[in-house]
């Protein structure tokens, strides 16, 4: 892992990888359509939606202009409450917290609901190189984790992989049918197996969708029930949250909790939105709060992608992600946010990422805390077109602001290209520093320059 | 320096109380009938809600709507069943404080009555919710919430459910596969005071 950290994502080239199964591609674009569209009428469903996001906004705003403070209050009301609060600078020191908790209560045996954060910062591998074994219990988490892939969508996991795909995994895991590729029989399946894991398991890891300075207190949601049955059985539960999942208090989770499922999925709330704030009698309950990369980004002018409360809904309007597939971002999180988030972290690797987007700008608008996610990609490109890869587009943008200034060497090569461009073989128009040709066809010139067109109106007005 | 420590001092200028907490105020539109917002978002999620007009006879309606569970475990009072009879149970009784008419949910907190893990264990839920307790949205429905006692709570809106496999909804991912409301008249047994009204 740590030997592609530097290595240049591409993403126009990943994307044509995604895009060599036209029907699957198309399927993917539909299904989050769909997605969409039931994320718009629930929206339409609440009056007060759009104070619901302004006030979304400025309560995460209000959080982290004062985050060091709610941090504190939090930690102090959460060890009251029995709930063990650790601090990790890092994935690193996350990863080896975790480790060491598993390993002094003794558990080998792990069952996880979702985290993005666990995924952020490489938990999985490093726990089972210590003969840890982790269950992602997430159905669409679970179907990745046994296929050894990784997760496309934050809330979708497997939605790049089609039914089928799903029986051929489960057929060789969980022994199931496979020839039945039925979504109830599959998740019947997968029940029973889980079912099992629950009842072994020795500690279950979750993530948090909201933290309560005030009350000290975490709330995790789910559709399927994972994070409480998981917690709910054995008597370890390690909490892992980003810095940037507090609030202030439980009297704002009314805006958070009716913004939160609608945007993401079209709900009206999740299946489960369960409230944390004790340990089970005679269990332990731990708590980390992790920064990696936290703190600077709440430094920098990008503080504002700190709000995202992780809904995807500005992935599944995006017509660039709905088209080209969350692996093709090469990162945990995808999409918009994902993009923003990566050029953050690092410019060069992510460089391709601000350029997978064509600034329609809907992702703001569906953004349930309002964050100007075009504008951020807008200006990352000001920083990432600056890598090597890009020299040639560059060069070639130069070239044509030297030739837009000159208005009269503008109009001779115009006028020589469209003599030229149709004469000319394809192989040396298509040549391999005609970068912009590399991926579109060039346009067929006009037999008239708009300049000529009006030249010659002009003089026919005059003669009339 | 520990991590504590070194990721306040990162923090800088963000450490400073806030002066006032402007908490955004939303005007939330009331429902005519919030009762019948509640059993249409209920159905929405996935789950059913039933009226019963005597309490007299809610065990039989319970049964009746399940078709006859054999093993069931009623949480009215206080239990505390086994790991073993948690599986296997097909019908888990449990008492919701208050509904939330926008989303069909209610607010469960199984406290010291009954085992958190049975709430996702039972193959069914029977949910009892006085037909009054049910509040327009959620915003009113944390003005309601007091965490002071609280240990574990949740939001439940219908079954457990998953539409991970090619967007399919499939209801009983993990928990209930299915959760009925059993919308009861208010009698002198219900409990439905919040705490803050008993203060």
């Amino acid at each position: 892992m740590r030997s592609e950290e530097s290595k240049f994502v591409d993403h126009f080239r990943n994307a044509e990888e995604f895009l060599k199964d036209p029907e699957q591609a198309r399927w993917h674009d539909r299904a989050l359509w769909f997605v969409r569209q039931k994320r718009d009428t629930a929206a339409a469903s609440v009056p007060e939606w759009e104070e619901l996001r302004r006030a979304a906004e400025t309560i995460k705003a209000h959080t982290l202009e004062h985050l060091g403070y709610y941090l504190e209050r939090f930690e102090e009301r959460a060890q009251a409450n029995g709930i063990e609060v650790l601090w990790a600078e890092d994935a690193a020191e996350f990863r080896r917290l975790v480790a060491e908790i598993l390993q002094r209560h003794g558990a080998s045996r792990v069952v996880k609901s979702k985290s993005m954060l666990t995924e952020e910062c490489g938990l999985n591998p490093h726990l089972e190189a210590r003969g840890i074994e982790v269950t992602d219990t997430d159905l669409g988490e679970r179907i990745v984790q046994l296929a050894g892939d990784r997760p496309s969508h934050i809330v979708l996991p497997a939605i790049h992989l089609r039914k089928e795909q799903v029986a051929e995994i489960f057929s060789s895991h969980l022994h199931t049918d496979p020839s039945n590729a039925d979504p109830s029989y599959l998740t019947r399946a997968a029940r029973e197996h889980l079912r099992r894991k629950f009842l072994e398991a020795d500690a279950a890891i979750t993530g948090v969708n909201f933290a309560l300075a005030e009350e000290g207190a975490f709330v995790v949601c789910t559709n399927e029930g994972n994070a409480d049955l998981g917690t709910a059985l054995p008597d370890l539960h390690i909490a892992c949250m980003g810095l940037e999942k507090l609030i202030p208090s439980a009297r704002d989770l009314g805006v958070f909790t009716r913004l939160l499922a609608r945007s993401a999925t079209g709900q009206a709330i999740t299946a489960y939105t369960s409230h944390f704030r004790r340990p089970k009698p005679g269990g332990k309950l731990y708590l980390i709060l992790v920064d990696d990369g936290r703190s600077a980004l709440l430094q920098s002018s990008r503080r504002e992608l700190l709000s995202c409360i992780r809904c995807g809904a500005c992935m599944n309007t995006c017509p660039v992600y709905r088209r080209s597939g969350g692996h093709s971002y090469g990162t945990v999180v995808p999409g918009p946010i994902g993009s923003a988030l990566a050029g953050t972290r690092d410019p060069g690797r992510y460089a391709s990422l601000p350029f997978a987007c064509s600034l329609c700008a809907s992702c703001d608008l569906v953004c349930p805390v309002r964050i100007d996610l075009h504008q951020h990609l807008l200006d990352e490109r000001q920083q990432t077109i600056r890598v090597p890869e890009y020299r040639g587009k560059v060069r070639g943008l130069k070239a044509a602001a030297f030739l837009l200034r000159h208005p009269r060497l503008y109009r001779q090569s115009i006028a020589a290209l469209r003599w030229l461009l149709p004469r000319l073989p394809r192989s040396l128009i298509y040549n391999r520093f005609n970068l912009w040709g590399r991926e579109r066809e060039m346009p067929s010139p006009a037999p008239r320059s708009f300049s000529e067109l009006y030249q010659a109106r002009q003089g026919a007005d005059n003669e009339r | 320096m520990n991590a504590k420590q070194i990721i306040l001092s990162r923090l800088g200028g963000h450490r400073t109380p806030p002066a006032e907490y402007p908490r955004p105020a939303i005007r939330t539109r009331p429902f005519d009938d919030p009762v019948q917002a509640f059993i249409d978002a209920l159905r929405t999620a996935g789950g059913e809600a039933l009226f019963v007009e005597d309490t007299a006879s809610l065990d039989t309606e319970i049964i009746r709507a399940f078709d006859d569970p054999a093993n069931i475990i009623d949480t009215r009072t206080p239990v505390s069943p086994t790991l073993e009879t948690m599986e296997r149970c097909d019908l888990a009784i449990v008492e919701a404080a208050f509904g939330v008419a926008e989303n069909g949910a209610v607010w469960i907190d199984p406290a010291e009555r009954y085992p958190r893990a049975l709430l996702t264990l039972a193959r069914s839920l029977a949910i009892l919710l006085p037909c009054e307790a049910i509040v327009p949205t959620m915003h009113e429905a944390y003005e309601r919430l007091d965490f002071d006692e609280l240990a574990y709570g949740l939001f439940m809106a219908g079954p457990s459910k998953t539409a991970d496999i090619e967007q399919a909804l499939v209801l009983g991912a993990h928990g209930a596969m299915t959760l009925k409301v059993f919308l009861t008249p208010i009698s002198g047994q219900s409990d439905f005071i919040s705490p803050k009204e008993k203060q």
